[in-house]
Parts: structure tokens; C-alpha cells; sequence
């Protein structure tokens, strides 16, 4: 098969009647064989690697390959080329030198085969512009218990060539074939989770989440889907990698709602993805600091006893779980300024908010669960008693 | 005879002229060519060694030779010229650098008779470079790694040399009082120099060295001439060879390296190193996060280990089970010598995950100042009494931390945890740990496939009047959030 050369993105080919050790005259007769196969590897989270498969006719002896790619970001030094492994047992075939030429983007491979006859080969590269992301639809049932969640990914090729059937591999799941086009934007569903069991959480922080109402003395509470990447909770494939979350409900009619959207982040296998979908209403909480005492051990050196008092109000028709989070050295800070030394606490006897979530809290952060009755008729109480032992 | 070029180097000899009336506008020039060309790139310097051998015809009496170097990086001060053979008949008499020719220069040789002989003509020049790049493929099960190393020579001289043998250099020569010496001042008042003073010493003092290496060398060209054709060309050998601090790798035959090309040779290929996978949270080196390691030697039974591994870059994939190539890093791999670990650095892995908490802080053992004297008593120990004018002078704190380290590879994982420590420091752990140095503390520990593990230790920083030390000291013991 010869062609005339077009010099628009890459080619490969075979140089035809030339002597390989002069490979300075760069107008060429080449044979072109045709890609056959096309893995694109998206494994990486920052680089992409395509390996393209073709069968070169060799000629016995040595033989110039010329791999050039115009307008395209191929980093020449990934460049790799392999005869594929178990396609022809011991064919001989081995890259005698790689040269470059000046001012463009080519290079040639000086290959010597022991027999003359075509060779299935494989040639890999990193590729720049061409990228995915990833983005999630989640459609939660009408009594927001379980979610569908559909993953997709989708593949921006702006690396200025086409591939008319690749394979696409994002690391997970199953590999699938579609032609991407230049410019194209490829996007498919790489995974579809059914009756994925989802927990309705609501939660105050005001370090990370701040204050509704300051002056009242009322937090933020937002209101999260929270799954988990497990397989008991219908995941637990693969991690779940970055990207938008759209989420929408049954409205109970055959359609569905608008719910919010949130920015999921990487989750590995067993953790928890929280989705903010915005701030709840219905649940108040009230955050007062009511006891602020001190007592001197000696010289400079106090202990301190806080109490951070809670009244929480539940106006849906529906429990709530409400996580309360706290940071002891936010508190100290609030109370005392900025001090150098981690503070050292322990809980007092007034403290009514239950034990700390293990797995959630460490020396700074306390995380307490209530369970919220419908419609509380009066505030819920809870206090956070701490001593801070040895400060000054 | 031939027609000059705008760029290039030449020698010519010219026919005709009288021996001090060289620069004429109009000569006629008899243009021997090159026979043999050697390349010797040092790349600490950006500087290359050439040697190349010509066939001249002399006439008996005044030869004057012409020797130009039009838009090339040749340094002009370092050409020499030397006669391989007939040298009791042949004599250098003058060189003569004209001055409104500024790359171009004129010998005088004089001949006791008509004879052809071989003569080297050498200098340095600038602009032709070498690197050195790896590929390493592991198998699926990551056991074992394909490595394969390249050199690629990149030549931007101005110059074009074709046929020759090309010798890369590796390492960088300590230069220090060579250059002390030819400044003529002590080594101690190098740092006065001004810098493209001390660049220019520094070139002469490689100079030297090299030209002292040549000569222990003997003739390359004369050692390994080039390969003889054969039916089958094969990739070539690339010899490796020890000098002193450093090795010189000698490209076997002979290479064409035109201006403005690279060209890239396989340096080695060891098809099966033996590989250990390794997981590392070493805040100095790799920051803070564990990072998953491919670990290698350099040595024999490795298929390695006949030469050092040049600085360059590395290329990690993994062969899928199904054939195809999976991308793991690109990375700087820094010199490695014989016998020497191979650590290629992959970055995070996202099937193991690490989290390191702060799970709780108490302090004891606090000591009051006060203020008038040196006087201190231990808070709750005897009968105290407050004192206003005393304030904390020492203390120890006990910070309980744990490191969560969950496995999702599907195999089991080597941890190895390094962590420095500043102050008067006591480790408590059940972690059986060693110290790397005196403030810094490691530990091995494996995880199982599936396992979310946390190891907890405790950190005792002696503080104020309490430290006596700046060490760490390790204890064996249960630690309790």
C-alpha cells in the first residue's frame, strides 16, 4: 500500500527504497499501514497513554519507520515501541536506534528483521488534550431512602486526531469501544448503581459551616445524602473518583425534581460520600456558651470549665439525625485567642450529648449524633461540658 | 577540491601561497576529508571532546594549512593538531589566528619531503549533549520489571559528524584544585573568583583531565574499530568502561549524528529484575503522603549492576493482564551505582489509603518558675501554696496518634512509616521500631488485603525546664487514647 503522505496530525510508515543510515533527505515514499487496534488508557488520573496496534511489512535487513505527529501533543520521549508480545513467537524484529529529526515532530526507528514479512506491532505514547472527567446523576425514590446513581464519564478530546475505534479504559468497570472524533466530547456511563441505601444527614458545625443567624445564635444546618462506598450499600466497586453530583427526586407523578447539585469528592472503597444539597429550614439549632469559669492550679497555669449549651428544634414531620461538630481549640480560641499548645481536655459531668463518634473524632474535633423527634414540641436540650486542664 | 559551505568545519590546504601571506581573498584550496571523527560528551560541562584523523598530501618545505569553523561552537583556544605518522618529518612551525576572521585559523607545517600522512585534528565544542532515559515495565503481578535503559546524543553544534564514534561520559569530576591551580591563588579564595572566570578555569581544568584520560585510554579509535557489515545488524553494544570517579560509555561502530538530530540507543535491557513493592509516608523526602514504591538493585543477580545507572528519566508502566500498558509515572531517576538500591517513586496509590490522627493530648509533670530566684516545686507534690509570681517553666506532653491504613489492593502491603522528631522526645509504641537517626523514628508494618489497621503511639515531648535532651528515645509499651 502506498500513499502520499498527508502531513495533518500523525502517521506511521514504512520508508520504502531508502538507506537507513541516510535518512537526512525528509521527502520520503512511505507505506502507511493502517491502525488496527486502539487502546486509549485512562487510568492515570493525570496522563493519558494511547497504544496502537499495526502490522508493518518489513523487509529482510534493516528497515527506517518513520512515526511523525503534527499538531499534536505527543511527549517524544514516551514513545515506546514493542512487537506485540506473542503475535509472532520470537520474531526477531529489534529497534537498531531511534533518531530525530529537527524542527519536527517525527522520529524514526531503524529496525532490523531477521525474515522479511509482516510484523504486528505496538506502539505507545502519553497524549496531552486528551481528557476525562467524571460526573454523577443520582435520582432518589420518593421517600428518599434510596438513590439511583448512574456514573458517567466523559472524554474531551482536544488532542487534535481522531480515533475511529478505540477501546477506552478508565481503570475500572468495563472497557468500551467508541469512535472519538477531534473535539469531540465522548461521554458514557461507566456505571450504574440501583436502590443504592442512602442516610439523610443533617449537621452543625460552625467552624467548617458558620453561623445563620450570629446574633441569634443560630448555626447552619445543611442537610447531606450521605453513601457509602461499600458493597453492602450497593457500591464498593472501585473508588469513586471526583466529579459533579446532579441529584434529583421522584416527584410521585412519573417525574422527578431538581434536588441541588454537589462537587462529590475521590472516595475510596469503604468511606463515606457526603452531598451537600443545601441548607435545612425545617431544623434549628441554637448554640449558646454558657458557662466560661476558671479556676488557678498555680502562677499561670488554670484549668477551665466551658459548657456549650445546644437547644435544637425539629419542625419536619419526619426524625432527623443531626450530627453536632465541634473543635476544642475553636472554642479556646473563641474564649481564650490564639494559643500555641494543643489543648487537653476531657469531658465533665454535665456533658449530655453522648459519647463522641470514635471514627470521627480525634483530639481537637468532637462529633455527637441526636436522633430528632418529629415535630419536637419543645427545644431539645444537649450540653457540651469541657475541662481544659493545664492552660496558660 | 571542493566549494566552502556557509557552516561547517574545514581544513583546507592551500595551493600557492607563500607560508605568511595566507589571507587572500581569492585562494584555491585542496579540501581533504575527514577519515575517522570521535566524539567524547561530557555533559557536567556542555563539552565535547573531538578527535578526528585526516589524510594530507605535503609538499616538501612550507605546508600552510587553513583550519575554519564557520557557525560552529568550537572553542577556538582549544584546537590542536597532531601527526599520526611522519612525524620526524613533519613540524609544526606557527599558528596564526587572523584577525578579521575570527573562526578561522592557519598552520604552518613544514616537510622534509612529498609525503601523505595522518594527521588528528582535536577541540572542544559546545552544543552536543547526551541523556540518558529508562523504560520499566513491571508484569501484572509486579514481581518483576522490564527494565531497559537508552542514551540519546542530541546534537545543536552547528556541525554535522558523520561515521563516528561516539563516547558518553558520566559523572562530574571534582575540579576544585586543578582550578586553584590555574588561577594560581589557594583553594580557600575560589569563591572571590568572579563566575565566568571561575567557568572558564573550570572548562581548562576538564580540559586537562580529559586529555590525561585520553592518554590513558591509549587510541580509541585504534581500540574498537568499527563493526565489520554483517547480514543481520543487531542493536549495538554499548561498552562501559570505569575511569577513576568516572565511566565512559563507548557507543559501538560508528554513529551519524547530523546537525539539529538526536539520536537514541539502547543502553542495556535486563528483562527480568526482581522487584519488592514497598509503601513509604517519609515526610522529608516524598511529603506529606504514603507514596507506593517500586524497589530494584543494581547488581548482578538483578541482570544489572555491570555499570552505574545514569541520571535521567524513568518511565514506569505495568503490563496489564490482557496485554496492553498501563501508565504509572514518569519520574527523575538520580545516579545509581553498583550494587545500589533502584526506588522508583509511583505516588499515591488510591487503593491504599492513610490517614494519620491526633487522637489525644494530656500534660504532666509541670514545673512553676518564680520569678524571684531560681527556686521551682513540682505542681501537687507537698504542701503548696499558689504563688502569683510564678508562671510554667517546664512540662511533659503526651500527644496519642494513630495511623489508619487501609488496604484495598487485594495483597498484602509493606508499610514503612518515617517520621523525624524535634526536642526531647520519648516513642511509646507496641510498633517494634528503630531509630534512623537521633530525632527520627521508622517502623515496618504490613497490612493485610481487606484490612483497615491503625497503629497508635504515643509522642512524650519533654518541654521548657524538662528538656535536658534533643534526642529521641524509644519505649516499648501499650499506648491508650
Amino acid at each position: 500500500m502506498f500513499c502520499v503522505v498527508a502531513r495533518r496530525f500523525w502517521w506511521l510508515g514504512v520508508i520504502l527504497g531508502v538507506e537507513p543510515g541516510v535518512l537526512l533527505a525528509r521527502t520520503q515514499l512511505v507505506s502507511l499501514p493502517v491502525r488496527e487496534k486502539v487502546e486509549i488508557q485512562l487510568t492515570h488520573p493525570r496522563t493519558t497513554l494511547v497504544e496502537e496496534e499495526r502490522t508493518l511489512p518489513l523487509l529482510k535487513g534493516s528497515n527506517a519507520v518513520n512515526f511523525a505527529w503534527a499538531n499534536t501533543r505527543i511527549d517524544p520521549a514516551s514513545v515506546i515501541f514493542r512487537v506485540v508480545p506473542g503475535a509472532v513467537p520470537d520474531s526477531g524484529v529489534e529497534v537498531l536506534s531511534v533518531s530525530y529529526p529537527p524542527n519536527e515532530n517525527a522520529l524514526v526507528w531503524r529496525l532490523s528483521a531477521p525474515e522479511a514479512g509482516p510484523v504486528k506491532i505496538r506502539i505507545a505514547y502519553r497524549l496531552e488534550g486528551l481528557e476525562k472527567r467524571f460526573h454523577y446523576r443520582a435520582l432518589a425514590n420518593h421517600d428518599e431512602s434510596r438513590l439511583t446513581v448512574t456514573q458517567f464519564m466523559a472524554l474531551d478530546n482536544l488532542a487534535n486526531e481522531s480515533y475511529d475505534l478505540a477501546s477506552l479504559w478508565p481503570g475500572f468497570g468495563e472497557r468500551w469501544q467508541r469512535p472519538v472524533g477531534i473535539q469531540e466530547t465522548k461521554e458514557v456511563a461507566t456505571a450504574r448503581f440501583a436502590a443504592v441505601p442512602v442516610k439523610k444527614t443533617y449537621t452543625c458545625d460552625p467552624v467548617q459551616y458558620g453561623w445563620l443567624d450570629a446574633a441569634q445564635k443560630k448555626l447552619h444546618v445543611p442537610m447531606h445524602y450521605v453513601l457509602f462506598n461499600d458493597a453492602a450499600h450497593g457500591l464498593g466497586q472501585a473508588a469513586l473518583p471526583a466529579g459533579k453530583a446532579r441529584i434529583f427526586q421522584e416527584d410521585g407523578r412519573g417525574g422527578s425534581a431538581f434536588l441541588g447539585e454537589d462537587r462529590a469528592a475521590f472516595t475510596p472503597l469503604d468511606e463515606e460520600l457526603p452531598l451537600s444539597l443545601g441548607l435545612a429550614r425545617d431544623i434549628v439549632v441554637k448554640r449558646t456558651l454558657e458557662r466560661n469559669d476558671k479556676k488557678r492550679l498555680a502562677g499561670n497555669l488554670y484549668e477551665y470549665d466551658w459548657v456549650v449549651k445546644f437547644e435544637v428544634e425539629n419542625f419536619k414531620d419526619t426524625p432527623a439525625e443531626l450530627s453536632i461538630v465541634e473543635s476544642v481549640r475553636a472554642i479556646r480560641r473563641e474564649l481564650l485567642g490564639d494559643k500555641p499548645r494543643e489543648p487537653e481536655w476531657q469531658l465533665g459531668k454535665d456533658h449530655s450529648l453522648g459519647t463522641a463518634d470514635a471514627d470521627k473524632s480525634d483530639a481537637d474535633r468532637l462529633q455527637f449524633r441526636l436522633i430528632l423527634p418529629a415535630h419536637t414540641a419543645s427545644p431539645l436540650v444537649g450540653r457540651l461540658h469541657l475541662i481544659l486542664k493545664n492552660e496558660w | 577540491m571542493s566549494s566552502l559551505m556557509l557552516r561547517g568545519v574545514f581544513l583546507l590546504i592551500l595551493l600557492g601561497l607563500v607560508p605568511d601571506a595566507p589571507a587572500r581573498n581569492i585562494d584555491l584550496a585542496s579540501v581533504p576529508e575527514r577519515t575517522e571523527v570521535q566524539l567524547t560528551i561530557y555533559n557536567a560541562e556542555d563539552l565535547t571532546l573531538v578527535r578526528e584523523t585526516r589524510i594530507l598530501a605535503f609538499a616538501k618545505g612550507q605546508n600552510p594549512l587553513q583550519f575554519s569553523w564557520a557557525n560552529t561552537l568550537i572553542d577556538p583556544t582549544s584546537v590542536e593538531l597532531r601527526f599520526l605518522d611522519h612525524s620526524g618529518q613533519l613540524m609544526l612551525q606557527d599558528t596564526t589566528f587572523p584577525h578579521d576572521k575570527p573562526q578561522m585559523l592557519f598552520w604552518n607545517v613544514e616537510s622534509q619531503a612529498d609525503l601523505t600522512a595522518k594527521i588528528e585534528i582535536g577541540y572542544f565544542i559546545s552544543g552536543i549533549h547526551w541523556t540518558a532515559d529508562y523504560t520499566a515495565l513491571a508484569n501484572p503481578d509486579e514481581t518483576a520489571l522490564r527494565l531497559e535503559g537508552f542514551v540519546r546524543v542530541d546534537n545543536q553544534s552547528g556541525e554535522d559528524y558523520p561515521d563516528a564514534q561516539v563516547r558518553l561520559v558520566i559523572g562530574s569530576i571534582h575540579l576544585v584544585e586543578k582550578i586553584a591551580q590555574l588561577a594560581r591563588i589557594p583553594v580557600t579564595q575560589l569563591e572571590g573568583l568572579e563566575r565566568t572566570q571561575r567557568q572558564e578555569l573550570k572548562k581548562r581544568a576538564l580540559r586537562q583531565v580529559m586529555e590525561k584520560d585520553e592518554m590513558a585510554m591509549g587510541s580509541v579509535m585504534a581500540m574498537s574499530p568499527p563493526a565489520p557489515a554483517v547480514a543481520l545488524e543487531r542493536p549495538k553494544e554499548i561498552e562501559k568502561q570505569g575511569l577513576s570517579e568516572y565511566f565512559i560509555y563507548t557507543i559501538e561502530g560508528t554513529e551519524t549524528i547530523p546537525n539539529g538530530w538526536a539520536k537514541r540507543l539502547k543502553s542495556f535491557a535486563a528483562p527480568r529484575v526482581p522487584l519488592a513493592v514497598q509503601y513509604r509516608y517519609r515526610v522529608a523526602e516524598y511529603g506529606d503522603q504514603l507514596v507506593r514504591l517500586y524497589l530494584a538493585k543494581n547488581d548482578k543477580p538483578s541482570g544489572l549492576g555491570a555499570t552505574p545507572l545514569p541520571e535521567g528519566s524513568l518511565q514506569a508502566l505495568r503490563e496489564n493482564p490482557s496485554g496492553g500498558m498501563r501508565f504509572l509515572a514518569v519520574l527523575p531517576l538520580k545516579y545509581v551505582p553498583i550494587g545500589d538500591n533502584l526506588e522508583l517513586n509511583l505516588g499515591e496509590d488510591p487503593e491504599v489509603v492513610f490517614k494519620e490522627r491526633h487522637l489525644a493530648t494530656r500534660r504532666d509533670e509541670l514545673w512553676m518558675r518564680y520569678t524571684q530566684g531560681n527556686l521551682y516545686r513540682k505542681v501537687g507534690e507537698g504542701d503548696m501554696r499558689l504563688d502569683l509570681d510564678s508562671s510554667v517553666a517546664g512540662w511533659n506532653e503526651h500527644q496519642v496518634w494513630g495511623q489508619r491504613i487501609h488496604n484495598f489492593t487485594g495483597r498484602l502491603i509493606e508499610v514503612e512509616i518515617r517520621r523525624a522528631y524535634g526536642g526531647d522526645v520519648v516513642f511509646t509504641s507496641e510498633l517494634n521500631p528503630k531509630l534512623h537517626d537521633f530525632q527520627t523514628v521508622e517502623y515496618l508494618t504490613r497490612v493485610k488485603p481487606g484490612e483497615k489497621a491503625e497503629r497508635r503511639y504515643e509522642i512524650t515531648q519533654k518541654q521548657g525546664y524538662n528538656q535536658k535532651q534533643n534526642r529521641v528515645q524509644l519505649q516499648t509499651g501499650r499506648v491508650h487514647p
